[in-house]
């Protein structure tokens, strides 16, 4: 007898939550050991790393922050996964979105707040959409694979931002931190409540918006048409081309925008780390919401929480590499109980493989 | 009774699939070091029977033997293991390994020193005339020569026993011949070649014995090829004219709907598969298009629904060239289009019900950018209905679905849009006897009603119930055409064979 994972007819509804819950549970197990090795009190490093994060309306508006752009990502990562496209370039489109808004300040440094804001958001985007161009132009006309070349852009967009800030951008007065100089004041996003800018607004605006795309525009129609089969949607008249093409401009200006909110809400600078690897985060958002855009809200929420909670417990002297493992630890918990989500567990004899390689082929 | 047992013996399989019941008591009797054919038709059961002989499926009733030992594969690996190795239609290659890393590849020692294995395989390959270079990677090999590299495979672990799934598919004719002395060569050596094909020439030429499965069941077992004509293997395959269900009354061909002239096209491999077809369907009348898998039929239904170019030659629907219209076009023009592949063209599996319906008129059921959901279930509401499809929730994905249910609302939706002309490539395949009786049924109405009705069959039987004219491809060209009603089973079946009289 072994356990072998067999999929499910359907995804469990409304199973997430559950796994989540579970996901949590073992991980926070498997956490408290780790914890009494290293020395620190599971209770009390738990505790603080929920008040930190859930605590009070502080602590909530903290991890709403980190939530947005974690569910800028995650959006662009799914929208591409529902036509079965990989974006794996969320980040070098953050980078790239923020470095477009950087340069706009320095543009508009006269100009007034909301124009500029206005301007650098959008600037974001577009910028967000011109990285994710050459990769969506590839796949779509030459069938480049769009997992590579969205990754390499990543590549290029940190090497692009460390020059302009070690060059051309370099603060002066940075006393040298290798930094841009700070946005002017009239260019940063104002509070929304409590540490939470406005950005909040922005985001479930975008989420909502292309949530109702995906789910129910026609465009979203073919791009799930196209997502299920190509064959099928070409016979249904739709433009692969076509949609490749705009999903993944599209993925890119989500994750543009992202960078700039990042930039003028929380960063207030362009710095090299301004991405915070928010676009692989991303990644695992989307897989954790199974791709939907409308899961992705929760999920950012919950992985944003993780995050605070994690740096908050460095202040209590758990060390960097525990504080790291841990959310870690609650990451791999969540997802790896979402696969029940999806398969179950089945105890087969060694006898029954035959039956199950049947399976597989039948299901070709 | 023989002294020497038998190499392969299979008796009395059953194996069932929802909706088809593939095997239907088979027998199979393979001698040691002969050239067995197994001849059938698309669906005749040839395929799911190998598969039970190289343990990828298990029959739920029958006995496998080798050499008279009675035995129980859960597993291909234990099949290879007893010695029966498959050399399936698509190949199972790493493209970015050597040859020779191919051949040993989950068969090696776990130290490998390359080089002797190497030579070992240039060795094997060069006592079965298989001419390859065991040094030279996949992706630089032509087809045949990826063949030679799967039965090295086979050979490498000893295969007493290999099976050739149609072989001849992907091969040049001189690669063809070639292939013939490499399995006589392996006859030689005591193996036992199993070949799978429906080319009667090749048959003919290449093997010892026959035998013929039809719908499932073994209709001549281990005949000796020498004493057969080809005609005598295209009657068995195709079968007596059985008593067929009553013929539809004769009708009165109209006007010309769809006429196609001269038609080239390629395939997926960039290969001729259509050279100079000419046809034309008229109101009222079902025409029948006639081959073996694999003949053009596909690329021919493609290019006229507008999912292949065409290299040369026109498509008309009514007095409109459409050659390069776009599929969308060609449907609102009233051509709809039951595609061979279900589930993967017709239909997108991982969508719902609904969803599935209005694939061809979803822009008719929008509201500003968004599509119209209650609009669009009444669509669906009414193609359910009115075809008689069983579904749980209209929400439900369509993966769920029967094969005659899915193909109930694929037709269903083609004929909703009120065509004029309907293109049905394997309308029927794979379904149970109520599923094609429904399908043939509804193909017939719509011929009473005025439509024109192209029918690409691989099944002669349901060709010869239903069309009014049938027309035999073969090699992508139109091998012969006569009357539905006095149509001659023996001469179409040789004409499918690609035998000319």
């Amino acid at each position: 007898m072994r356990p072998v994972l067999v999929r499910r007819e359907a995804p469990v509804r409304g199973g997430q939550p559950l796994a989540f819950a579970v996901g949590l549970l073992v991980a926070l197990l498997f956490g408290s050991v780790l914890l009494l090795v290293a020395g620190d009190s599971p209770m009390e490093v738990y505790r603080r790393m929920l008040s930190a994060s859930f605590g009070d309306m502080e602590a909530f508006s903290v991890t709403l922050n980190r939530a947005i752009p974690l569910a800028l990502a995650g959006l662009a990562v799914a929208i591409a996964a529902t036509m079965g496209l990989w974006n794996i370039g969320a980040e070098g489109q953050i980078l790239f979105g923020a470095t477009t808004a950087a340069g706009i300040a320095q543009i508009g440094e006269g100009w007034s707040g909301p124009v500029l804001i206005i301007a650098m958001i959008v600037g974001a985007s577009i910028g967000g959409a011109v990285w994710a161009l050459g990769p969506a132009a590839a796949k779509a006309y030459v069938g480049v694979n769009e997992i590579i070349t969205t990754l390499m852009l990543n590549e290029i967009a940190i090497r692009l931002v460390r020059y302009l800030i070690n060059g051309p951008w370099k603060d002066p007065e940075g006393f040298g931190f290798v930094q841009a100089p700070a946005l002017p004041g009239q260019s940063l996003l104002p509070d929304l409540f409590q540490r939470t800018h406005i950005g909040l607004l922005i985001a479930i605006g975008v989420l909502a918006v292309v949530g109702l795309m995906v789910s129910r525009s026609s465009w979203g129609y073919e791009l799930r048409v196209a997502g299920s089969s190509g064959a099928t949607a070409t016979y249904a008249g739709i433009s692969l081309k076509r949609k490749i093409l705009t999903v993944l401009v599209l993925a890119g200006a989500v994750a543009g925008l992202a960078g700039g909110i990042e930039l003028t809400g929380n960063a207030t600078r362009l710095t090299e780390t301004i991405s915070n690897y928010y676009g692989y985060s991303g990644i695992i958002v989307a897989a954790l919401a199974l791709m939907r855009p409308s899961g992705v809200a929760a999920v950012a929420v919950l992985f944003g929480a993780v995050q605070v909670g994690g740096q908050s417990i460095k202040a209590i002297g758990v060390s960097d590499a525990v504080s790291t493992v841990l959310q870690a630890l609650i990451l791999f918990g969540v997802i790896a109980a979402g696969v029940l989500i999806v398969y179950r567990v089945e105890l087969a004899e060694a006898a029954a493989r035959g039956a199950r390689s049947e399976r597989r082929v039948r299901s070709r | 009774m023989d002294a020497a047992p038998l190499a392969v013996e299979l008796t009395g399989i059953w194996k069932r699939f929802p909706g088809v019941v593939a095997n239907a008591g088979t027998e199979l009797r393979v001698e040691q070091g002969s050239i067995h054919a197994v001849l059938g038709e698309n669906g005749a059961g040839k395929s799911t029977l190998m598969n039970v002989l190289a343990g990828v499926y298990r029959p739920e009733e029958g006995e496998v033997r080798l050499f008279g030992e009675r035995r129980v594969f859960a597993n291909p690996s234990d099949a290879l293991a007893a010695g029966v190795g498959m050399v399936h239609q698509e190949f199972r290659l790493v493209p970015t390994f050597t040859v020779a890393e191919n051949v040993v590849l989950g068969a090696a020692e776990r130290v490998l020193n390359m080089g002797a294995v190497e030579r070992r395989v240039a060795e094997l390959a060069e006592q079965f005339s298989l001419d390859v270079d065991p040094q030279r990677h996949i992706w630089q090999l032509s087809m045949g020569e990826r063949q030679r590299v799967e039965i090295l495979k086979a050979l490498w672990r000893d295969a007493e026993i290999l099976i050739l799934d149609e072989p001849t598919a992907v091969l040049t004719p001189n690669e063809a011949d070639e292939l013939g002395l490499v399995i006589r060569r392996m006859a030689n050596d005591g193996r036992s070649v199993i070949f799978i094909s429906h080319k009667l020439h090749e048959v003919k030429r290449y093997c010892d014995e026959a035998t013929v499965l039809r719908g499932g069941r073994t209709v001549a077992s281990s005949m000796a090829v020498a004493d057969l004509s080809p005609q005598q293997l295209a009657e068995l395959m195709v079968g007596e004219a059985t008593d067929t269900a009553a013929r539809p009354e004769p009708s009165q061909p109209g006007e010309q709907l769809l006429a196609v002239e001269k038609l080239c096209a390629f395939n997926n491999r960039n290969l001729e598969a259509l050279s100079d077809i000419s046809l034309s369907v008229h109101a009222g009348e079902i025409v029948g298009i006639a081959g073996v898998a694999g003949n053009g039929q596909r690329e021919l239904a493609d290019v006229i629904a507008g999912l292949r170019e065409a290299t040369s030659g026109t498509v008309t629907l009514f007095d409109e060239d459409v050659t390069t219209a776009t599929v969308r076009h060609r449907f609102r023009s009233g051509l709809s289009y039951i595609p061979e592949d279900r589930v993967g063209v017709g239909l997108a599996p991982q969508l719902s019900v609904t969803d599935n319906a209005i694939l061809r008129s979803y822009r008719d059921h929008t509201r500003g950018p968004l599509i119209a959901v209650d609009r669009a279930k009444a669509f669906c509401t009414q193609v359910i209905d009115s075809f008689k499809v069983r579904t749980g929730s209209l929400d439900q994905r369509i993966a769920g679905l029967s094969g005659g249910n899915l193909q109930r609302l694929l037709v269903g939706r083609e004929l909703t849009a009120e065509p004029s002309v309907i293109v049905a490539s394997q309308p029927t395949r794979g379904l149970d006897v109520q599923g094609v009786k429904a399908i043939q049924e509804l193909l017939i109405e719509a011929r009473d009603r005025g439509l024109g009705v192209l029918m690409i069959s691989e099944d002669l039987d349901e060709l010869l119930a239903v069309s009014d004219r049938i027309i035999v491809m073969h090699g992508g060209r139109i091998a012969a055409e006569c009357d539905g009603a006095d149509a001659n089973r023996s001469a179409i079946g040789l004409a499918m064979a690609g035998e000319t009289q």
